[in-house]
């Protein structure tokens, strides 16, 4: 399961925000305690195609773990992994 | 059966045959014109009763207390009771929301979004420092900015402008949001954007700055956007570096047709068809919206303008216009001709 601290082989994921009214990509990274099967079952609940809504100035999310990365719905995230991407969105920086 | 009546040798019956003829024609040319006709056109023609006077704006303004779940969101203020607000930002996209629905309700007596009276939406504090506002097909979204680089999306009038057009243009042409026909859905947002808030100032084309976002964006030099220098908004941000807009087509940038692209940087490409437009406006004089924006709107709801339209597209669309509407060889049509020129498309 995902615990909020590092530990030893613990894997890095890194969440992506690009989009908005001005494009900007802003990105933040945390270890998590998480299997690769773990990592499958919770991307196949959250993954979506950003290109079929296109929202009008929206933000879109991405998961990259590895060199796998994800489009991802984040209001899709069970109760289970809200904390971490709560931590990762208010860690969100501006990638320059 | 018609015809062989019309070579009927009686007359009576040849008269009726050739009357009932002529009426079928009429009436299927009539439907044809009038099918074919934009929504200008039909405004024009008093098809439309152009709304004066009785208002009919309906809007209710819901607080999501920075969460995300809209289901959740509490109701600050509407039309019908009309509440006392304490919130900044309530009380920033009713001024806004307004403004927008009277720009369009009395220059062109198009009643909401939809021209169908529909309920306007706006949903504010959403999620924890939202740097962002956004049209998402029902409703008006804006973040509280992150503090440091934006402050609330509210703060600016053709902020909400642009959203709400964005739901007009969604309404109408429907462009499709990618590549050069995504950047024209941008920039009629930036276009009626920066006329909404200069008819709310009373600004004419010399007296505006023609910058979108000047209060969102902290900080005295930055804007979101210039429209009047494309590329200007920012320059050596500490956080945002430059802004990429270009301002003319030789500039324009192909970029991949994804999220991470801004697809194929709708926002950024917009910079050309943003400078055309107000180098066609300052060239009129006066109100942008009186000349320069009664034929962007007209191109707008113009049944020509294809959902996937080049600014090519819409140059030849701006000039059509403005010779229906001003005659050919006017002032008006070489202003907008300029514009064009200007921005190199």
């Amino acid at each position: 399961m995902v615990r909020s601290k590092s530990i030893t082989g613990a894997m890095k994921i890194k969440l992506i925000r690009t989009g908005g009214f001005i494009p900007i990509t802003k990105a933040a990274e945390a270890e998590v305690e998480i299997t690769a099967r773990e990592l499958a079952g919770l991307l196949e609940i959250i993954q979506h195609d950003p290109a079929a809504s296109r929202i009008k100035d929206g933000n879109y999310y991405e998961l990259t773990a590895g060199s796998s990365s994800t489009p991802v719905d984040i209001e899709k995230v069970p109760d289970e992994y809200k904390a971490i991407f709560s931590k990762l969105k208010s860690e969100l920086k501006i990638v320059k | 059966m018609l015809t062989k009546l019309m070579e009927s040798g009686n007359k009576k019956i040849a008269d009726l045959a050739i009357n009932s003829n002529f009426r079928s024609f009429r009436f299927r040319n009539d439907r044809i014109f009038f099918q074919q006709s934009s929504l200008h056109e039909k405004t024009i023609l008093g098809l439309i009763a152009k709304q004066t006077g009785k208002e009919t704006m309906q809007m209710e303004v819901y607080d999501c207390k920075q969460k995300t779940d809209f289901t959740t969101a509490a109701l600050l203020w509407d039309t019908k009771t009309n509440q006392k607000l304490t919130s900044v930002a309530g009380k920033n996209v009713i001024k806004g929301g307004k403004a927008s629905w009277d720009f369009y309700w009395q220059l062109f007596g198009r009643n909401s979004v939809d021209n169908k009276g529909l309920l306007l939406k706006q949903y504010v504090h959403f999620d924890k420092g939202m740097d962002n506002a956004y049209w998402d097909g029902r409703r008006m979204v804006y973040g509280d900015g992150d503090g440091s680089v934006f402050t609330s999306f509210t703060s600016d009038i053709d902020v909400i402008g642009h959203e709400l057009t964005h739901g007009v243009t969604e309404n109408e042409a429907n462009l499709d949001y990618e590549n050069q026909s995504g950047a024209m859905n941008e920039s009629f947002s930036d276009i009626f954007g920066i006329m909404i808030k200069q008819r709310y100032n009373n600004q004419d084309v010399k007296k505006s700055n023609w910058l979108i976002g000047e209060k969102v964006m902290i900080g005295p030099k930055y804007a979101l956007r210039s429209m009047k220098a494309p590329g200007t908004a920012y320059i050596n941000h500490p956080e945002l570096g430059d802004d990429p807009q270009p301002a003319t087509m030789d500039k324009y940038q192909n970029l991949p047709d994804t999220s991470s692209g801004d697809w194929g940087g709708v926002h950024i490409n917009s910079g050309i068809p943003n400078f055309a437009f107000y180098v066609a406006a300052f060239n009129m004089g006066g109100y942008a919206w009186e000349k320069a924006g009664r034929i962007w709107y007209a191109v707008l709801t113009d049944n020509n303008l294809a959902q996937n339209a080049k600014f090519a597209d819409v140059k030849n669309l701006t000039i059509v216009h403005a010779e229906k509407q001003f005659g050919n060889n006017s002032p008006e049509v070489k202003a907008v001709k300029q514009g064009w020129s200007e921005a190199k498309v």
